[in-house]
């Protein structure tokens, strides 16, 4: 079992676009593959289609006291489920604080889900708490959706530091180009400078495209329904990218 | 995606039209375009797979070409792999992975073979909540089955299965509820591999090597030796195509399995046919096991090899591989030799003739004298008689006896165990089967002596027929001198197994099983044993 956590400090940068596209992919290539949505806006759960409730609420499951296996839910793609979001994850801060391990209590949760999964996609909610410090001790690989952007290029040095500072070592950085605008000056920069300064940068970018706006629509993966598209194809070679980068 | 698959059974057509306007009446569904799917199902010849609950299913449809492996149980698929070309035949020919590890274990080395096909057309059914999300799929199917690649479709039974979505329980059990008691629906809860076989008149595990025979006490011998002889030929007779074609290596071993058993049935169930009958059939069947002989010792080599490899230091493996090649190539040129004979008009005139006097009622003046007699009667006094012989020959063997003498041990114990075997059913399971445990295990080890030397001998024979055929490499002909080594070594340990594995078969309270079953009061007080 892998776990890849679909973080960036900053909100709306594609974050859940791609945990919800990476894991379609990877349950289509026949991994059994988890989303766990840990926002409590519930942005991947409404895209699944599933309620943002947690039977029982999420305090007693994050305390240990729920199995995540009873709670999750069958998305309607093959191989691909999801455990929802619910709106007690607002506090997870808080409940997290409360048990003996808090940095490492997400993983402890996810641990006897390995016989069953493959694959276990983390949508994060934005900003450093300890919510995001659980993802970066559980993941073995750290996607962060990077808008090309001077600003970006700061928000992603600052989760550097804390990385480095906190000695989080074993997750494999993965920042990428999220929402390109070819149009745009400042993007097409970043594109040939980003990657000296941060060689980790995965090499597809994926492009600011009106496809991904529909999936609130369709309320359905990209590559459900349009997998030819350009950010249908770039999504499917992001991923050959992650798998790449897992196995290596 | 767990869970047990709920399943019915529908009637017709029409009844399917009647039950899609009876659920959309009831849910919000979406519907799947019909799609036409193609199962063919594999097992083995002696349904492994099914013994181990298990069903493979070539499936044949829109979204690709898969093999599944699926639960007796429910249907439910265990593992899937995407199929490039035929189903693999063989577990080693399939790569590493699920599906080779679960197949593996039961099968072994016999060869995946098709048994049955299905056509089904199948309306998916998706079952909606308010979000428009799929919480239940229903499948229905309308099927046809036939014989695997020939003859014309049968009906078979149609069904519709659900299919639950994780953490959808609450609609999945209103779903089966309206259809058991609102449309009223039965249950179907059988595999799709027999329901497939009920539709062209076959069950399944209608094939079995293991002797079963349901005999009455009282039922004269001279019928129970036909009746048994019977099963032997048709077992011969249902291993001979697969022999023929080479399907696998236990085709063969079955069929001379029931050859062996059949020459010792007429030897052992005395007086109950002619003696020139016995005589003439003996020497017959004996021929069958000649020219089957040289074929089977290569399959036992090559089902070998990869154990016999391993026990070589990994550096001098490969040094086997024109052995490998020699024996690939000699099996088929045996193999293609034996299966002329065993087409020639010589072989099939002894099925033939054989059949023939087993099924002419028996004239009681030609019989033999106990052809008439109760089998109970019989049975117990040969096998009181063998087991006599088998105690006293064990009984005599010391540290330093000559090989022969455990040869001829050899011999007779397998006499009593197809004696055990046959006549198992006369007697009370829980008494007969650990005689016949004790006695396997004490025949293991005696095969195993005399097997091994018969292998290190026939490897030195390997060995100059391979130079004499062409260059063959120094170190492979020091790598089989290694293994006719190992092979000696393990010789020697068989023999200092076997008197602990013989004082099993000599133990008291063992023995005393066999008197208190066979022994009449006369051996009683022979054996100075109170009655
Ligand atoms: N490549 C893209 N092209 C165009 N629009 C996009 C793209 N990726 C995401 N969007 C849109 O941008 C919005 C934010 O995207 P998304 O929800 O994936 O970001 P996020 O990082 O998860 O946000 P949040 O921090 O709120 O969880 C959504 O409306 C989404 O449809
Ligand atoms: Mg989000």
């Amino acid at each position: 079992m892998r776990i890849i956590g679909v973080y960036n400090i900053k909100g709306g940068v594609g974050k859940t676009a791609a945990a919800v596209n990476l894991a379609y992919l990877s349950a289509q290539a026949g991994f059994r593959t988890l989303v766990w949505d840990l926002d409590p806006q519930g942005a991947a759960s409404y895209y699944f289609r599933i309620k943002p409730r947690i039977k029982g609420g999420g305090r007693k499951m994050i305390k240990g006291k729920r199995d995540l296996d009873e709670l999750i839910k069958g998305s309607d793609f093959e191989n691909l489920d999801l455990l929802p979001a619910d709106f007690s994850y607002r506090n997870m801060d808080l409940m997290l604080g409360d048990t003996k391990g808090p940095v490492k209590q997400l993983l402890k949760l996810m641990r006897p889900l390995s016989m069953e999964y493959d694959r276990i996609f983390l949508d994060c909610p934005p900003s450093i708490s300890l919510v995001s410090e659980n993802i970066f001790r559980a993941a073995d690989a750290l996607m962060v959706p990077t808008i090309p952007t001077t600003l970006s290029m700061r928000t992603y040095e600052q989760l550097v530091e804390f990385l480095d500072g906190h000695r989080v070592m074993d997750v494999k950085r993965m920042p990428f180009f999220s929402m390109l605008d070819r149009r745009k000056k400042m993007h097409l920069g970043m594109l040939e400078d980003l990657p000296k300064v941060f060689p980790e940068m995965l090499k597809t970018p994926i492009p600011y495209a009106s496809d991904v706006e529909r999936m609130g629509f369709h309320r359905a993966p990209l590559g459900s329904f349009a997998p030819n598209s350009p950010a249908g194809l770039a999504y499917a070679e992001l991923w050959k990218e992650l798998e790449a980068g897992l196995a290596g | 995606m767990t869970g047990h698959t709920y399943q019915y059974q529908l009637g017709d057509s029409d009844s399917i039209e009647a039950l899609l306007t009876a659920l959309s009446s009831q849910f919000h569904l979406g519907t799947e375009p019909k799609k036409s799917v193609r199962h063919l199902l594999f097992d083995s010849f002696d349904w492994r797979l099914f013994q181990a609950g298990m069903q493979l299913d070539e499936v044949q449809d829109k979204d690709g070409h898969h093999l599944v492996l699926r639960s007796l149980a429910d249907d439910s698929p265990y593992e899937t792999i995407r199929l490039e070309g035929e189903v693999p035949r063989f577990t080693w020919n399939y790569s590493a992975g699920l599906m080779r590890e679960r197949i593996a274990g039961p099968l072994q080395m016999r060869a995946l073979l098709p048994v049955v096909e299905i056509r089904s057309q199948v309306i998916g059914l998706n079952l909606l909540d308010r979000e428009e999300k799929t919480v239940v799929r229903l499948q229905l199917e309308e099927n046809r089955a036939r014989p695997a690649g020939r003859a014309d479709y049968q009906p078979m039974t149609h069904l519709i299965r659900l299919l639950p979505v994780r953490g959808y329980d609450k609609y999945l059990k209103q779903v089966s509820r309206f259809l058991s008691d609102k449309v009223g629906l039965l249950n179907q809860s059988q595999p799709l591999i027999s329901l497939a076989l009920e539709a062209i008149g076959r069950k399944p595990m209608d094939y079995s090597s293991k002797l079963d025979f349901d005999l009455q006490p009282d039922t004269p011998a001279g019928e129970v030796a036909r009746q048994i002889h019977t099963t032997l030929l048709d077992t011969l007779e249902q291993n001979l195509p697969g022999t023929r074609a080479d399907l696998d290596s236990e085709f063969l071993h079955d069929l001379r399995v029931a050859i062996r058993r059949t020459r010792s049935a007429l030897t052992q169930i005395k007086g109950v046919f002619p003696d020139a009958i016995v005589e003439e059939f003996k020497e017959r069947f004996s021929w069958i096991g000649s020219i089957t002989g040289p074929t089977r010792d290569l399959d036992v080599y090559l089902l070998g090899f990869e154990g016999y490899r391993d026990t070589l230091p990994e550096q001098f493996q490969s040094d086997l591989d024109p052995l490998h090649a020699f024996l690939v190539s000699h099996q088929k040129i045996e193999q293609q030799a034996m299966v002329r004979k065993l087409k020639s008009p010589h072989f099939h005139k002894l099925l033939k003739d054989w059949r023939a006097f087993l099924s002419t009622q028996a004239d009681p003046g030609s019989a033999g004298d106990h052809s008439q007699k109760p089998i109970k009667k019989v049975a117990r006094k040969r096998i009181y008689k063998t087991f006599k012989l088998v105690l006293e020959e064990g009984l005599a063997i010391h540290p330093h006896s000559q090989p022969d003498e455990l040869h001829e041990l050899r011999k007779s114990c397998k006499k009593l165990r197809y004696l055990l075997e046959f006549f198992q059913s006369l007697y009370p399971k829980e008494e007969i089967k650990p005689l016949i445990k004790t006695l396997k295990s004490l025949l293991d080890n005696l095969g195993d002596y005399q097997d091994l030397e018969v292998q290190a001998y026939k490897l030195r024979e390997f060995a100059h027929q391979m130079v004499q055929e062409g260059a063959v490499p120094a170190d492979t002909l020091l790598a089989m001198g290694m293994l006719v080594d190992g092979l000696l070594k393990r010789q020697q340990e068989a023999r200092l197994v076997f008197a602990e594995r013989f004082a099993q078969f000599a133990d008291e309270q063992h023995v005393e099983r066999y008197n208190r079953l066979f022994a009449t009061k006369q051996d009683a007080k022979l054996n100075g044993a109170p009655s």
